[in-house]
């Protein structure tokens, strides 16, 4: 399905998006096969190469779907025409998602500078424990938060999944504050998380 | 189930959309035929193909890059691409997956309806001893030889001494004319025998081999058959396709020119006898030798829709792809073998993208003048491409085909000389000059060539 290695990628279970640089800076996501396109990432999640931007399911089979080398941003907001599917189907070569680095070189030059914060003040909400991170309650559903939203204390932030175990990831404790606006998105839906990775970034309200 | 089908009053419906896993001029040709009965017809497009002229106004699905293995070869995507646009038949075309039972098993196995024969008749014609083993069994004279696989040198040696030199020895997995020997004498047997054993283990994994008589310089005939689910089978008529360059067909006829009457009644009937003998459904055709004693010996059995297939059209007036929608939908034939009427002399020149001056290099190119003549109902010209057309280089060089029908042969082959006069096509070489060559050659006229020879032309 992609241009290199027909015989090892026909059946691995990764598949890697096509990374097109824009003209405006942006990057485009295109799809590198036909099938049903399942847990998008939502607008505002920051992608780096080998972050999972969904599933692509070809006759029953899921494929993972990867960021390529080179591809990182923030997820532009989505196009209106497409109304949110739980599984969007898509040719080959389709526009997936358009990545912001700008925006994302932003987020990060404020985690870097809130960093320092961060420790002392908690001003990121941390994975409890490694697993698999869901933003949203399921798939077809909208996503627990988005950029802006108001958070406080016990609110749930996301789900993870160890060991085929749902948990509820609940905001708060430490030093984070309450109530507090999110900032940014930090990991995205569906993706693999390790112990203290950060999920959202927070700044204290008011 | 039969009765049911055979006797109600309400025919099965038809298909709503049928996805066409092809490209070029035959996707184009089958959209004609979904066109005639209201189905909406899928485009499969690769990269290459996206955007082009015969998909104007037509629902496409991009299924891959440009490289067919991707794309047009590649047999999940396809399916998958089916499934979700809603399809519920798959139209294979020729050339690709068409002949491939994993494909049409695919098909079947995600619910779509593969427009083409059962798997397993598939995979059967797909063997070269198999196929031939069923034909034989079925009635259908061969060309003599070890009925098989052989079984080591010794066998080998004996089996040519008896059918008499020179013999081919040819690989039972080989294709493209590779793990092929020729021996001329009972000396060059075992060079030959292991010559082609270490040459099709290396390129096919299979050394199994087994051996005919080389028929030199014979001609091509093929028959065209037709059958339903229900086992009934009707021909319509033979093609002679004994013009070729390096196996590729230039020019195809029928009726053939030069086949004895009484064997053409013989190895119709048989063609047909043997189609109902392997349960055959749909469209295919057996291709035969005919040979210097007036015989015509099966060589194998192509199960899909042929790039010729329009000849035999404008013969019987029958369309060979609504034909095969219908028979996939499941409905009886529509017509018996009483009402198969085959008249005058039809011709068609398959017009290639290359050039002839240049060892028929390929050519690929934007087409910047095209105009083909119309309006005469003799005159029929199946293409893809117009002016402005990119002919990718991904593909296969036939950018149209042209066929004419007369009342005999000098007839048909007069119209099509005049046809190919009026045609235009810059940008690219074609080789409609070659096909003029031949077409007002004596040679041709004559009937004076074999497939090793191409009539009027020196190479």
């Amino acid at each position: 399905m992609h241009p290199s290695s027909p015989q090892t990628q026909k059946y691995a279970q990764v598949l890697r998006a096509r990374a097109v640089a824009r003209s405006d800076g942006t990057i485009a996501l295109h799809a590198p096969a036909v099938g049903l396109w399942r847990g998008q990432p939502a607008a505002g999640a920051l992608l780096r190469e080998g972050a999972v931007i969904g599933q692509i399911e070809q006759l029953g089979a899921l494929y993972e779907l990867v960021c390529p080398a080179g591809a990182h941003g923030i997820v532009a907001p989505p196009d209106p025409a497409h109304e949110p599917l739980s599984r969007r189907p898509v040719a080959y070569d389709d526009l997936l998602l358009i990545l912001a680095p700008q925006a994302a070189a932003a987020v990060a030059a404020a985690i870097a500078a809130a960093a320092p914060a961060a420790a002392g003040h908690g001003l990121s909400q941390r994975a409890p424990s490694s697993g698999r991170f869901y933003g949203r309650p399921s798939p077809e559903r909208p996503p627990f938060l988005r950029v802006g939203d108001q958070v406080h204390e016990g609110q749930v932030i996301g789900l993870l999944e160890v060991m085929k175990t749902f948990t509820r990831i609940h905001y708060g404790g430490g030093e984070l504050p309450t109530p507090a606006r999110v900032t940014a998105l930090l990991v995205q839906d569906d993706a693999d998380v390790a112990a203290g990775d950060p999920l959202i970034a927070v700044e204290p309200l008011s | 189930m039969l009765d049911s089908a055979r006797g109600s009053r309400r025919p099965p419906p038809l298909f709503h959309r049928i996805f066409i896993a092809n490209r070029g001029e035959v996707a184009a040709r089958i959209a004609r035929a979904c066109d005639a009965l209201g189905i909406t017809p899928v485009f499969a497009v690769s990269t290459a193909d996206r955007g082009a002229a015969y998909t104007e106004g037509r629902e496409t699905v991009c299924i891959g890059p440009a490289r067919s293995s991707h794309s047009y070869l590649d047999a999940r995507s396809l399916v998958q691409a089916a499934v979700q646009s809603r399809c519920t038949a798959v139209h294979p075309g020729w050339g690709f997956l068409s002949e491939n039972p994993a494909f049409a098993a695919l098909c079947a196995a995600h619910g779509l309806t593969f427009i083409g024969p059962p798997p397993p008749v598939m995979h059967l014609m797909g063997k070269k001893t198999p196929a031939k083993q069923a034909m034989r069994a079925a009635g259908l004279t061969m060309i003599p030889g070890s009925d098989g696989i052989l079984r080591d040198l010794d066998h080998a040696q004996a089996v040519a001494d008896q059918i008499g030199y020179p013999v081919l020895l040819k690989a039972e997995s080989g294709g493209g004319g590779r793990g092929m020997r020729i021996a001329r004498s009972a000396s060059e047997v075992a060079q030959a025998y292991n010559d082609a054993g270490a040459e099709a283990r290396a390129a096919f994994g299979d050394d199994r081999l087994y051996l005919e008589r080389l028929i030199e310089g014979g001609r091509h005939v093929e028959i065209q058959i037709l059958a339903d689910r229900y086992g009934d089978v009707v021909h319509l008529g033979e093609r002679d396709c004994t013009v070729q360059r390096s196996h590729q067909k230039l020019i195809e006829e029928s009726p053939s020119p030069v086949l004895p009457e009484p064997e053409r009644e013989r190895c119709l009937a048989a063609a047909v006898r043997a189609a109902a003998s392997i349960g055959y459904v749909g469209a295919g055709t057996m291709e035969f030798l005919l040979d210097e004693g007036g015989v015509l010996r099966f060589m194998e059995m192509n199960t899909r829709l042929q790039v010729e297939h329009c000849v035999s059209e404008q013969r019987s007036g029958r369309d060979l792809v609504v034909e095969q929608i219908y028979v996939a939908a499941g409905h009886p034939l529509r017509f018996s073998q009483q009402e198969v009427h085959l008249q005058g002399h039809a011709i068609e020149c398959r017009i290639n993208a290359e050039d002839p001056s240049d060892d028929f290099r390929p050519a690929p190119g934007v087409i910047t003048r095209w105009h083909v003549p119309t309006g005469d109902p003799e005159l029929r010209v199946d293409t893809h491409v117009s002016a402005g057309y990119e002919i990718p280089p991904n593909y296969d060089s036939l950018i149209c085909k042209v066929i004419a029908r007369g009342p005999t042969r000098d007839a048909a082959i007069d119209r099509m000389i005049h046809a190919l006069g009026a045609m235009v096509c810059e940008g690219v070489p074609t080789t409609v000059a070659m096909h003029l060559t031949i077409l007002r050659s004596r040679a041709f006229r004559e009937h004076r060539y074999d497939t090793r020879k191409i009539p009027g032309w020196s190479t």
